[in-house]
């Protein structure tokens, strides 16, 4: 999931995970956005809910979203 | 090997991409109705005789690559098929994070292939051209897509999204100053007619009539508006999809004013004026749409961002826009050279006897039957059949003459070449015989060694199928792009004929060799000044001839005689005559001489396509060398510009034997220096001059 928020993003690769939220990314906008939840979507198969793609402006905020629809280990 | 030989069953399966109705990448026995009509198709053995041969012959590389496309013809809706068969020409990274990207849809990925793309020279990423996309929705996060497809054409496309939702405007504020190559523009019910979506909260039916002939009203006038403003610019309309989120329906589909007719109402009117307007095309996502399924469609973005496309969605769609405008940018194949045995009909007449061979309307003759219509079709609308077969003739004529349910007949081919020559000779020579170059071909055999062997050693042909069994092959013509166009003239529904009457006659009485067959035409060419006597046939060919035209500049009559009456300059025109009649003005060449140094350069070089392929061009050639030689001219200078039709004539300048002095995208230009006099090919006999004509 870092890999593919650093190649969405297009990061240095030793970017420290904390780094990668909504503020920090100035290429984070909403068009960004969009293109991330489809992103994210296709990658793992999965469809948001209305909440959970409130809950995307960060790794761990992703991270999390994404361990509780069981695809990525807690 | 035990890994590999499943890896291969994989692919001989999947690479048959029937569709959305047989996706599956394990071995196994299919059986069962399929959508068109009466086939059932079994495969069992016939696929491991197929993986095994394939695996011997294909290098391991090209076979990954090959496996790789195929496990994502699988994943992907057949729509994005046409892509691979594109980027042949890209350098093995290229195309190897080209097809990653397209199977995994990944927008990352995309960017990624996007950026390796923009490393290769202009030559290898094909022509530039501004496409400007007009929506009702946004289409801004599908635009890395976008350019990835259309770079895949290949093409450098630079992307112009007006504003959302704004098409007349946009269209209103447009000048032919600032004018796009082609313009697309896209839209839905969902802004363009929202009240079919909740008939009965909008006057159903009577309101909702009113309100389907105010948005066909709409169109026409939108189309006027666009040829007003910028009336040289292609213009493509979508049609309006079959909404995927909807209630009600059934009823839907009840009511000639209920969503469903209503579309079809609106979509009947963009037909109509697609044939009535020439420049004017159909994106049609109402077809698109029905064939990718509900899953190019995602509710949540669309609610989000305006935006309806699912991840693979967009690259589905991507491709579907870039196959649409490919045709304006790289022409289409001109013929399709193919096998008969066990590809016209089942079984192989030389060998089980003509009472034995599969064709009808039983299974499995009905699938070669079906093989048979199509390559018809394609015949009626002008793409040339060759026939290639190793085969006595009259074991091959046969079943033309005799087999009942035979549709082809033998006259339907352009070419035949039935003999015990490698096929890839037999190709070449007909590439020659009918002036065309091997870029037009398109070959399909069940063969897999004849298949192999014409792919390493004719590259420039397209290989249709890639196994030998006859259903993938007739589910290759389905889907193939090598024969995309736009329009059918009626130039192309003659093209047939045309060629056959030129390249075929008495080829039997003369056997295969050109040179003999153009000796037997008895061809007496005569070589005339341009002037009063021939001016009117010479204008109306430097307007019309497409294919054997070195610059098509679409001259007028004025500007002919202006060209004329400037000292030095020269006009010819070749007169045919053959064992059939007199052929009339076949050639014309314009030159003009330069007031600096008295070099002559050729303005216009153009041969009637009635006259292809029989050498009046080397004749023509020779008479202007020759004059140039008598008025003490040292060079000549000469360029092919390229367009979507001429590249029958891409390396005629080579052949004469003219030196590449410059060489773009755009132009190549040639000089002769010093001035070497040629003879006329020995089959024309060249009368003498006549100069009765004085220039005008």
């Amino acid at each position: 999931m870092r890999q593919l928020l650093i190649e969405f993003f297009d990061l240095p690769a030793n970017i420290p995970v904390e780094e990668i939220t909504q503020p920090a990314i100035s290429k984070w906008d909403s068009l960004a956005m969009v293109q991330l939840i489809t992103e994210l979507q296709n990658s793992f198969s999965i469809e948001f809910d209305l909440e959970e793609i409130q809950a995307l402006r960060s790794y761990q905020e992703i991270h999390d979203t994404l361990a509780r629809k069981g695809v990525l280990s807690v | 090997m035990e890994n590999q030989t499943l890896i291969q069953y994989g692919f001989i399966e999947s690479s048959k991409n029937f569709g959305r109705w047989w996706q599956h990448s394990e071995p196994r026995t299919v059986e069962g109705n399929f959508p068109h009509g009466d086939i059932v198709y079994r495969s069992s053995q016939q696929a491991e005789r197929g993986a095994v041969t394939w695996a011997s012959m294909v290098a391991r590389g090209v076979a990954l690559l090959c496996l790789r496309l195929a496990f994502t013809l699988v994943k992907l809706n057949y729509t994005a098929v046409s892509l691979f068969n594109w980027i042949g020409r890209f350098p093995e990274l290229q195309r190897n994070v080209i097809v990653e990207a397209v199977e995994t849809a990944s927008l990352a990925k995309v960017r990624h292939a996007l950026r390796l793309l923009n490393e290769l020279t202009p030559e290898q990423r094909g022509r530039a051209f501004i496409l400007e996309l007009l929506s009702t929705y946004n289409l801004e996060p599908v635009l890395p897509p976008i350019e990835l497809a259309l770079s895949c054409i290949p093409s450098q496309a630079q992307l112009r999204l007006a504003p959302l939702n704004d098409i007349e405007g946009h269209i209103t504020r447009s000048t032919v100053a600032q004018a796009c190559d082609v313009r697309v523009i896209i839209w839905r019910v969902e802004e363009l007619l929202p009240e079919a979506l909740y008939p009965f909260s909008n006057g159903f039916p009577e309101q909702l009539s009113t309100r389907t002939e105010e948005v066909v009203s709409r169109v026409h006038r939108l189309v006027k508006l666009h040829e007003a403003h910028t009336p040289a610019t292609p213009l493509f309309l979508s049609t309006i999809a079959f909404p995927v989120h909807f209630s009600n329906p059934l009823f839907a589909s009840q009511h000639a004013i209920a969503l469903c007719g209503a579309l079809a109402r609106i979509n009947r009117a963009i037909y109509d004026i697609a044939s009535n307007h020439s420049g004017v095309y159909v994106f049609d996502i109402c077809r698109w749409a029905a064939l990718e399924g509900k899953l190019h469609a995602d509710a949540l973005i669309d609610f989000v961002a305006r935006q309806p496309l699912s991840g693979r969605g967009q690259v589905a769609f991507a491709v579907f826009l870039a196959r649409c405008l490919r045709p304006l940018l790289i022409p289409a194949r001109k013929v399709l050279a193919v096998d008969l045995d066990d590809t016209l009909w089942g079984g192989v007449v030389g060998e089980d006897g003509l009472e034995n061979l599969k064709l009808g309307h039983d299974f499995p003759g009905n699938v070669h039957l079906r093989i048979q219509r199509e390559l018809l079709e394609l015949r009626n609308r002008g793409i040339l059949l060759v026939l290639l077969s190793k085969n006595n003739e009259a074991d091959a004529r046969q079943p033309f003459d005799s087999l009942p349910d035979m549709l082809l007949k033998w006259e339907d081919f352009a070419l035949h070449k039935v003999n015990w020559k490698p096929k890839h000779e037999n190709l070449r020579e007909a590439a020659q015989e009918l002036g065309l170059g091997l870029d037009s071909f398109v070959f399909m055999d069940d063969s897999d060694y004849e298949r192999e062997q014409m792919r390493q050693l004719v590259p420039e042909v397209l290989i249709l199928n890639s196994s030998s069994d006859p259903l993938h092959t007739l589910n290759c013509l389905w889907t193939t792009d090598a024969f995309d166009s736009l329009t059918v003239t009626e130039e192309d529904r003659r093209r047939h004929d045309d060629y056959r009457v030129r390249a075929d006659r008495d080829v039997r009485a003369h056997g295969n060799d050109l040179e003999e067959f153009l000796r037997s035409l008895q061809m007496e060419a005569t070589i005339e000044e341009l002037g009063p006597a021939n001016m009117e046939r010479a204008v109306a060919m430097i307007g019309k001839t497409n294919q054997f035209n070195l610059t098509t500049r679409r001259h007028s009559r004025a500007q002919v005689q202006a060209i004329l009456s400037a000292p030095g300059s020269i006009g010819l025109a070749l007169r045919l005559r053959d064992k059939f009649g007199d052929q009339g003005i076949v050639a014309i060449l314009l030159a003009t001489r330069s007031t600096q140094d008295g070099t002559l350069v050729v303005d216009s070089f153009l041969v009637s396509c009635r006259a292809l392929g029989r050498g009046v061009e080397d004749a023509l050639w020779a008479a202007l060398v020759e004059r140039a030689h008598e008025a003490g001219i040292h060079k000549v200078l000469a360029e092919y510009l390229p367009t979507l039709k001429n590249g029958i004539v891409a390396d005629l300048y080579d052949r004469f034997g003219l030196q590449r002095v410059e060489h773009s995208l755009f132009s190549t230009r040639y000089v002769l220096e010093p001035i070497e006099v040629q003879p006329p090919p020995g089959w024309i006999q060249l009368t003498k001059n006549k100069k009765g004509n004085a220039k005008q």
